[in-house]
């Protein structure tokens, strides 16, 4: 459902993707490891749009887009069937928990309110946290914040949800809950492409991992495979230095 | 205090108060929110960095923090008759206010536009909302709560200068006050008794930022 061909951006003088493919395919789990710097979160910024790529393709649900010119209308689009979850929650700070799920639904979706806060309500259930819907970020920790962002990201019926290093803010004891919630999410069956350091997560719930560095993408595969028998050098040293 | 005096100041209390009531608190709500349109429009403009308005917007802003307000009020009351603008003395005070205030209340909004996270933008980008959908629901709220102390700040600034407006003969407290002194001759206690009644009005608003402030910082709770 999602494809990208040949992605290339720089920065300045810096060349930080150097022509990445990647697939994903409907129900697939796809994480992305690497080292800092191999490009993996501006590889993922750039297939939403966050930033412009220089060069490359994006076919999503069989339509192709230039990701260097792609119409601002048809970004917009796109974006209505994607979720985006940061590494720095980005909540929206003047809003309660129930209206950063809602808002979107209402303001970008036009959805009637009630049916919004249905459906806000339920995303907040499922993440286990019904008890701060009037909460503002503010007032929740970081773990919290996390799982509101993951429960506006499912609200929106997204057909992927991009995770841009979702854990990596917070403090160890606050990383499992959210690693819990992505782990039930991907039992449900969501599309997701995730950017992590946590190989844990990677090895057990992934179906496919791409390691990543130096602006390529070095080795991918099912992750059963890229674990169990890595056939880069390179992916055998980073996963055995980064422990797990 | 003599009983002259005080028959005096009792007989001008309404005679300040009235004109206080019924020219300077209208004038400044009428100027301070036009300034606050202004403003508002001149910081989106430059927080978005759109061309042409950009620099007219600069333009703007450097002549009327460049010169001074009473400068101001002369060119458009007593120098724009000569090329066939004439202006009433209260709305000249008006555009005048609103415009000079406007230039100033524009810099504490554009930066209070770029002191939020760059990354509110880009969630709601992510959550399918367009620029301005996101500037009106997400990020504008945001600023003009950060804003809001500075903003009272220049409103307070604002009650007290309207007093320049005596110079232009709007017939505001100042103005009323001046008439009472030349005709008792009391300079002192008159002078003193206005400077009191704009230090009311003046208590009045920094009550009304407090009850503000406590309200718009519901969201500003602590985290853990």
């Amino acid at each position: 459902m999602l494809e990208v061909k040949n992605v290339k951006k720089s920065f300045g003088g810096l060349e930080v993707l150097k022509g990445v493919d990647l697939t994903v395919r409907r129900g697939d789990v796809v994480a992305i490891l690497g080292p800092s710097g191999s490009g993996k979160t501006t590889l993922l910024r750039c297939v939403n749009f966050l930033e412009t790529a220089d060069e490359g393709t994006l076919v999503f649900d069989a339509e192709e887009f230039q990701l260097a010119h792609t119409a601002r209308r048809d970004i917009a689009r796109l974006r209505k069937k994607t979720a985006f979850v940061f590494q720095a929650y980005n909540l929206f700070l003047n809003k309660t928990a129930l209206q950063n799920v809602t808002e979107g639904l209402i303001t970008a979706r036009k959805m009637p309110r009630a049916q919004a806060e249905e459906l806000g309500r339920r995303a907040l259930e499922k993440v286990g946290l019904s008890d701060r819907r009037d909460y503002y970020p503010g007032q929740l920790s970081g773990g919290q914040q996390q799982r509101v962002a993951i429960a506006r990201a499912i609200a929106a019926e997204p057909e992927i949800i991009y995770f841009d290093e979702p854990t990596s803010a917070l403090d160890p004891e606050l990383t499992g809950e959210v690693l819990a919630v992505m782990r039930r999410l991907a039992e449900d069956g969501m599309t997701m492409l995730v950017v992590t350091h946590e190989l844990g997560f990677a090895r057990t719930v992934s179906s496919h991992t791409a390691f990543m560095e130096g602006g390529v993408v070095v080795e991918s595969g099912p992750s059963r495979e890229v674990f169990g028998h890595p056939r880069q050098e390179r992916t055998r040293a980073f996963l055995q230095t980064d422990g797990g | 205090m003599d009983e002259r005096l005080l028959g005096i100041l009792l007989d001008s209390f309404p005679k300040i108060l009235l004109p206080g009531l019924a020219v300077t608190i209208p004038l400044t709500v009428l100027a301070f929110s036009l300034a606050m349109a202004i403003a508002v429009a001149a910081a989106l403009a430059q927080f978005a960095r759109v061309p042409v308005l950009t620099q007219l917007c600069r333009f703007y802003i450097w002549v009327f923090r460049g010169t001074p307000l009473l400068v101001q009020l002369f060119v458009v009351f007593f120098g724009l008759p000569r090329v066939g603008v004439t202006i009433e003395p209260f709305p000249a005070a008006v555009l005048v206010f609103s415009l000079n205030e406007g230039a100033y209340c524009a810099e504490i909004v554009r930066a209070a536009l770029e002191a939020v996270p760059a990354g509110q933008l880009e969630a709601g980008y992510c959550a399918g909302m367009s620029y301005l959908q996101t500037m009106r629901r997400i990020i504008l709220p945001q600023a003009m709560r950060t804003a809001f102390p500075s903003l009272s700040n220049s409103l307070i600034a604002m009650v007290k200068d309207t007093s320049l407006a005596s110079n232009i003969t709007v017939t505001e407290m100042f103005t009323a006050t001046r008439t009472i002194v030349a005709a008792t001759w009391e300079p002192l206690a008159l002078y003193i008794e206005v400077g009191l009644i704009y230090l009311l009005f003046s208590t009045v608003l920094t009550w009304l930022q407090g009850v503000g402030e406590r309200r718009l910082s519901a969201y500003q709770g602590q985290g853990g």
